[in-house]
């Protein structure tokens, strides 16, 4: 190949899958996600699905299988393997093959009953891997699964850095739980020693996301995608190697929590050895999707505050007074470890920083959790699931009384969280009733690079939700919850802010869970300036300036723009007091 | 085509294309071991306060800055509290987690299931994450609620 023929070739190539996005999107028409249908799940009540949800499903699921083919492209680039060493180790490749075969794993929708979710369905990359649909985080929150329109109750986390959490543990001498994966820690890592990799085991068979009725659907997807081959290289030939019964693919295109199942977690009737190996590969599944999460093409501490722990980047007057902000008067470092400074520092404004980095690869977060004391969003999906849909399932039979403990909740072993492992940790769930693990702040404000405006109107901004329920919906509003949530609160619901108030601006409804509020923040004393001033140093912590943060290009959809940061998604505003009174008539 | 937008295309086409050489680099990340908690105050003493932040008619923040007591990260703020200042019988207490950073301490407590329009008495202490107490000395005040 001369060298004039590389650079028309690539034209081709990219011309060719841009329209090949382009035709795939003029193949599904947008309907009104309202109208009826068997197939379709819809308890809810107008406003809570938004209008252009049937398009928005369908526009992520051509970027899904962009990336997967850029995936099978990656894998297919491989070297050819050469297995050294006892234990043996794919040497050269071994890192690249298990990284790509997480990242084949995650951009598959075949893995779902309906083949038409893919992990990252509700985890795109231009979202720093959460929530990639506007109109969903702005009104239902949960992202609709397999059988559309069953959703959960709470918001997609980031996979940005959440292999760095350690498995969940007691700490004794602190009398709080750090590590796990997922809001509610659930995903503790307990076997796995992964809490990223558990995490990746529990949405598959989650009836309200992927709803596969058993996790031998998923071996058996596996053992039947394209990639077979790779995971073989990797995990071993003969990790298929099961008599899988001849109703097999009935059982697993058919939604969890059906009726049929008789409540069977295990519908797929596999021998003892068969169902050992069924679940080591599933195990690999966990192992896979870590890897990935864990490799530079996910977490790879790119961002400008990298360079600046480097020497190789200055932070401009506002993110430095940002950051001083950070630190000092805003306290958000207490949890958010931003690694620098083990003695004191000065926290006043325009004071040196005399202390140097302690940890030149912060993840700012201290694993922990607690309880900010949000109120409850009455948009959030589940409180209006509470009658069966065609297979017989009911998501949330309580409907509106749901409250999310959070912590508590998983600790106790609760409706809609997973077993406790541990019969020690039960003794603390009621001091941990209302506790959310404490992300990282990293990436937070990661958006499609054409949305120029970042998260927060007036744009073009990408809109984003923010917390375990949603409830925010810009920095801007992140930051003056945090800075003003004990100053305006009143004892209202959502959609019930006194006259003359505005709700998120000096009015914030009740705390969902009043118990356990965490009261390092609340009432910080931060002006409307330093309020900014921390959300521009918030976007230093967006990967991609070093080094172009891969398939964040892949983002086909619209920015939206005006209004303002304060009231971003206040149009959306529903009355809780006639929401509930709409769920309890149904 | 000219040469520079060559030169855009053949890049954009090696990022696309490269992730699975940027995957395989080595993770520049080192594990910290989890920090044993702080040295303790020698002197601990409040700076500000305690004072009532903000009160309803049924509950009420109280607020004072102390230095920093060090010890555990976690830490709680601690109100004793009664109507008879002679008689404190209630107990209320926040999560804090302290800011190793920082030389000071800012504590708020929420207390709940007061009375309306009735005055409480209290004092003010801070303990660690394990229940230890900071022992700080704290005048009685006292607040109405509304």
């Amino acid at each position: 190949m001369n060298r004039r023929t590389l650079p028309i070739i690539s034209v081709v190539v990219l011309c060719t899958m841009a329209l090949c996005m382009s035709l795939a999107g003029r193949k599904v028409s947008a309907q009104d996600a309202s109208a009826p249908s068997p197939s379709i799940y819809n308890p809810y009540p107008p406003g809570i699905l938004p209008p252009d949800l049937n398009s928005e499903l369908a526009r992520v699921l051509r970027e899904v299988d962009f990336i997967e083919s850029e995936a099978i492209g990656q894998w297919h680039a491989l070297k050819p393997p050469v297995l050294m060493g006892n234990p043996p180790i794919l040497q050269g490749t071994g890192v690249a093959s298990v990284e790509i075969l997480g990242k084949l794993m995650n951009f598959d929708k075949n893995i779902s009953p309906n083949k038409n979710r893919a992990c990252s369905s509700c985890h795109m990359p231009y979202a720093a891997f959460s929530g990639p649909i506007p109109s969903v985080n702005l009104t239902m929150i949960a992202y609709p699964g397999s059988l559309p329109f069953r959703a959960g109750k709470r918001t997609a986390q980031r996979y940005t850095y959440s292999s760095y959490f350690p498995p969940l543990q007691y700490n004794a001498t602190q009398g709080l739980f750090f590590g796990g994966n997922f809001w509610d820690s659930r995903a503790t890592g307990y076997l796995t020693r992964s809490p990223a990799g558990e995490q990746s085991q529990f949405p598959p068979v989650d009836p309200l996301e992927m709803g596969n009725p058993d996790t031998a659907c998923i071996t058996y997807k596996l053992s039947l995608a394209a990639y077979r081959p790779l995971f073989e290289e990797v995990w071993g030939k003969g990790s298929f190697a099961i008599s899988f019964p001849s109703n097999t693919a009935s059982i697993c295109a058919t939604p969890g929590g059906a009726a049929v199942f008789g409540g069977s977690a295990t519908p797929v009737a596999l021998s003892p050895d068969d169902r050992t190996k069924s679940n080591n590969v599933y195990l690999h599944w966990a192992q896979s999707l870590s890897a990935y999460e864990h490799g530079l093409s996910l977490s790879p501490f790119t961002s400008k505050f990298d360079a600046f722990l480097a020497g190789k980047y200055t932070l401009t007057a506002a993110e430095s007074a940002g950051y001083n902000l950070f630190r000092g008067k805003g306290n958000c470092n207490s949890c958010h470890l931003d690694g620098r400074s083990t003695a004191p520092a000065p926290t006043a404004l325009g004071a040196v920083d005399t202390g140097v980095a302690a940890d030149t690869t912060p993840v700012f977060t201290c694993f922990g959790s607690a309880n900010l004391g949000l109120p409850k969003n009455p948009r959030v999906a589940l409180l209006y699931e509470s009658t069966p849909d065609s297979f017989g399932f009911t998501p949330n039979p309580g409907g509106f009384t749901y409250t999310d403990f959070g912590l508590g909740t998983f600790l106790r072993g609760g409706f809609g969280s997973a077993p406790n492992p541990n019969s020690s940790w039960t003794q603390f769930a009621p001091t941990t009733d209302g506790q959310m693990e404490t992300m990282t702040v990293r990436d937070v404000a990661m958006v499609p690079p054409q949305c120029t405006g970042g998260t927060d109107a007036p744009g073009p901004y990408f809109q984003k939700e923010f917390f375990h329920n949603g409830y925010i919906k810009s920095l801007k509003q992140m930051v003056h919850f945090y800075n003003t949530r004990d100053v305006f609160r009143f004892e209202v619901e959502s959609g019930h802010c006194p006259a003359g108030t505005v709700e998120k601006v000096n009015c914030w409804p009740a705390a969902e869970v009043p118990q356990n509020q965490d009261m390092t923040v609340g009432n910080l004393g931060l002006t409307d300036t330093e309020e900014n001033q921390i959300v521009t140093f918030m976007k230093t912590l967006t990967d991609g300036f070093t080094t172009p943060y891969p398939d964040i290009n892949t983002y086909t959809g619209t920015c939206m723009t005006g209004g303002n940061a304060s009231t971003q998604g206040n149009s959306t505003l529903l009355s809780a007091e006639e929401l509930r009174a709409g769920a309890g008539a149904r | 085509m000219n040469g520079f937008l060559v030169r855009v295309v053949v890049t954009a086409a090696a990022m696309m294309l490269c992730s699975t050489s940027m995957a395989a680099q080595t993770n520049p990340y080192t594990a910290t071991a989890e920090l044993p908690p702080a040295t303790k105050a020698a002197h601990l003493h409040i700076t500000k306060g305690p004072a009532l932040e903000l009160a309803n008619s049924n509950s009420a923040i109280i607020r004072w800055t102390s230095n920093n007591p060090g010890g555990t990260d976690e830490h709680f703020g601690v109100v004793t509290y009664g109507t008879d200042p002679k008689n404190l019988n209630e107990i209320a207490k926040s999560h804090i987690r302290l800011n190793r950073n920082h030389p000071y301490t800012v504590f708020r407590v929420r207390v709940d299931g007061l009375q309306p329009r009735t005055t409480y008495y209290y004092t003010v202490d801070s303990m660690e994450g394990n229940g230890a107490r900071d022992r700080v000395k704290s005048p009685v005040r006292y607040f109405t609620t509304r």
